[in-house]
């Protein structure tokens, strides 16, 4: 079954189109991986699946895209439920200025999910462990979230994202700031992720592609060239630009 | 004469610059130079002007002084005091200037004209010394370039001595202050001891009138005049008031045009803003006392309360709106600079703008925020203009905004107007005055700026 189905997707930055008539239908609970070059339009179309570009100005989003078969680019929808059920992880780890425990607790407690102190209590235990970080900063959940590593950082975005459960979990190139070891972790995790979560990952890395996802989409000057499960991508692309791209021939 | 010195001076600097330039250009067409061009014409223009202009100013600052040991070396010889040396001086000066109009004694006239004499050699000998000092070092140097010598170091050590001296005259001004203010306070606690000064109910430095220089000095007379703590009392009070009206208004402008106006409205609004900051403080001063005073007299009158027409909440209210552009502005820019990943992790969430500005970005622009706030204080405790016009000139010790108090910065104005004899304790206190206004303010900016430093590292 299909999450989520973008039609004729077109995005404009003032005058310049930034992506051309995008059709894509994404599957529940995989791993979606969005390649292509730099500035070919992956990023921008990712923070259309969670009206992200509402937060620039001078972006303009057309065309449909339905997630559990609701176009979200209606005008009355409600972007607070929408970003409640889309949750995003971003190219640098973004912990808010509070304690590793705060940081959890801000989505849950914005939405109103936890009734006591308790239930919070819960629900950050269980998202920290999740996110494969509980061992790492149970002693030290009341201290500052800046205070960690990057790569736990980025797990601490995760843990934040997740513990309002959202549907799909959108990330941006979540390992380009992190060392190796980090970034093995996080594969590890977005693996695990997946039993229940649909997940859509922008990343430069094809072998990280390769590794994480179950079907690829390849993205080269606002246009997708082409769409498929990983596996047929990489090893037999019916498009030569594809071909070109998985083989190092440019970007 | 001496502008016409400094100018000469100034044009054969400007002049050797290219003449050693140019000299440099010849030379290149032999062989290869250690520098640019144009470091053999900086070379020439300092060695020309540099050591003539040192020459020149040290000449300036010691030549009255020199002259005035020659005219009086003859007469000091008397035995007199210090200050009829001075008085004597002074009439020779007047006198060769023929503005004397006093009794004319030979032995005036003598040193009158001595003193002529005496200033036409050192003016000549000035000119002549120092441009051949000028030719000296200017032909030094230019036989140096023809030798091809390195221009460029000597160069780069002439600037850092520059900028060296010139941080090293902000810095000795500020010592000075400090040490002038230091040392005047300590004498005025030598008469008037330091617990009646911080713990002392009663301010009225009216009390203690210039006393005559001969009779002997009377400590008793001065208790319960000099009792600061109205006055602080007064200062904090009026600063609280303005912190009332410009933290709110301020911080809220500033999140507004941080996070809310749109790129044309910021560009246009936020200069006019702070042109609240340009506005002159006796402005603010009249505004306070001309219509805001008289407006909340008439207003207390209406609602049958007694408003003192100098009121502390008109001085406070007016002080208030402006320090609005410091605080709007720092922490617009504060609020600005914190990442927009953590607006968008917020957003991703499913934030709403207010959440977003209540829960991550006051936290963590709040260092900033809270260094904008204390700066604003000290402009509100340091501040003059105002309170002098508006806040009455009576060190009433009062909690009432309604009723006229007095500050610090007032009370300095009210002893050093008019009449005031150096060495009195009148005169003292307003130095004693100025050291804690000192004290405080440099505390509170110390504060601040260790708060908005720490908010740097964050980030970087």
């Amino acid at each position: 079954m299909n999450k989520i189905e973008a039609k004729n997707v077109d995005v404009y930055y003032g005058a310049k189109q930034a992506l051309f008539d995008i059709n894509m239908d994404i599957e529940a609970n995989k791993v979606t991986a969005l390649i292509g070059p730099s500035g070919c339009g992956k990023s921008t179309f990712l923070r259309c699946l969670n009206r992200m570009n509402d937060v620039i100005d001078i972006c303009k989003v057309s065309g449909v895209v339905k997630i559990n078969d609701y176009d979200i680019n209606q005008k009355d929808t409600d972007v607070v439920r929408l970003r409640e059920k889309v949750g995003m992880i971003f190219q640098k780890p973004n912990p808010f200025p509070k304690t590793i425990y705060e940081n959890i607790s801000y989505g849950p407690e914005i939405h109103g999910i936890a009734q006591s102190k308790s239930e919070m209590d819960n629900i950050v235990e269980e998202s920290l462990r999740k996110a494969a970080l509980w061992e790492e900063v149970k002693d030290r959940i009341h201290e500052p979230g800046t205070g960690l590593s990057g790569g736990q950082q980025q797990r601490l975005c995760i843990a934040r994202t997740i513990s309002i459960k959202p549907e799909v979990i959108l990330m941006d190139e979540p390992c380009s700031a992190l060392d190796p070891i980090a970034t093995a972790q996080i594969e590890e995790l977005i693996d695990e992720l997946r039993k229940e979560h649909t997940i859509i990952i922008v990343t430069h890395s094809m072998s990280q592609a390769a590794r994480v996802s179950q079907n690829t989409g390849f993205f080269h000057l606002g246009k997708l060239i082409e769409v498929g499960s990983t596996d047929k991508i990489f090893k037999n692309p019916t498009q030569q630009q594809t071909q070109d791209y998985i083989t190092g021939r440019f970007g | 004469m001496n502008s016409v010195i400094f100018l000469t001076i100034v044009l054969l600097a400007l002049s050797s610059y290219f003449f050693g330039r140019k000299k440099a250009i010849l030379i290149q067409s032999n062989k290869r130079l250690t520098a640019l061009p144009k470091f053999y014409g900086y070379y020439l223009a300092i060695w020309c002007g540099a050591p003539a202009f040192l020459l020149y100013a040290l000449w300036s600052i010691f030549e009255p002084s020199i002259v005035r040991f020659f005219i009086l070396s003859d007469y000091s010889s008397q035995g007199l005091l210090e200050g009829e040396l001075n008085l004597f001086y002074e009439k020779v000066k007047s006198l060769s200037r023929n503005q004397y109009s006093g009794e004319l004694t030979a032995e005036l006239q003598r040193s009158a004209e001595k003193y002529l004499n005496f200033r036409d050699i050192t003016k000549w000998s000035k000119v002549v010394i120092v441009l051949s000092l000028l030719i000296a070092s200017t032909g030094y140097a230019y036989t140096k370039i023809s030798n091809n010598t390195k221009t460029r170091e000597p160069v780069e050590i002439f600037l850092k001595g520059v900028f060296f001296l010139s941080s090293l005259a902000a810095i000795l001004t500020t010592i000075g202050i400090i040490f002038s203010l230091l040392f005047q306070t300590i004498e005025f606690f030598q008469v008037i001891p330091l617990f009646d000064f911080v713990f002392g109910m009663h301010w009225y430095p009216a009390k203690a009138f210039v006393r005559d220089a001969s009779e002997a000095l009377d400590p008793s007379m001065y208790s319960d005049t000099f009792g600061a703590v109205p006055i602080f009392a007064g200062t904090f009070f009026i600063a609280l008031i303005a912190m009332c009206v410009a933290i709110p208004i301020g911080l809220l402008s500033g999140i507004y045009m941080a996070e809310y106006a749109s790129k044309r409205l910021r560009q246009y609004a936020k200069p006019v803003i702070e042109i609240l900051a340009g506005i002159p403080t006796v402005v603010y001063g009249f505004f306070a006392a001309l219509t805001v005073g008289p407006f909340l007299k008439d207003l207390g009158l209406s609602l049958g309360l007694e408003v003192s027409a100098e009121s502390a909440l008109a001085a406070g209210g007016v002080m208030g709106i402006m320090i609005i552009p410091f605080i709007s502005s720092l922490s617009d820019d504060v609020i600005t600079s914190v990442p927009q990943n953590l607006r968008d992790g917020s957003y991703a969430m499913g934030a709403t703008k207010s959440e977003t500005i209540k829960r991550v970005i006051i936290p963590a622009a709040l260092p900033g925020i809270v260094g904008s706030i204390l700066l604003g204080v000290s402009r509100a405790i340091g501040e003059t203009m105002i309170v002098v016009m508006a806040s009455g000139l009576a060190a009433n010790l009062t909690l009432n905004p309604l009723e006229s108090t007095s500050t610090i910065t007032a009370q300095i104005v009210v002893i050093l107007i008019g009449d005031q004899q150096f060495g009195d304790p009148k005169t003292q206190a307003a130095f004693a005055l100025g050291l804690s206004l000192f004290i405080v303010t440099l505390v509170l900016n110390i504060v601040a700026l260790s708060v908005v430093k720490k908010y740097r590292e964050k980030y970087e």
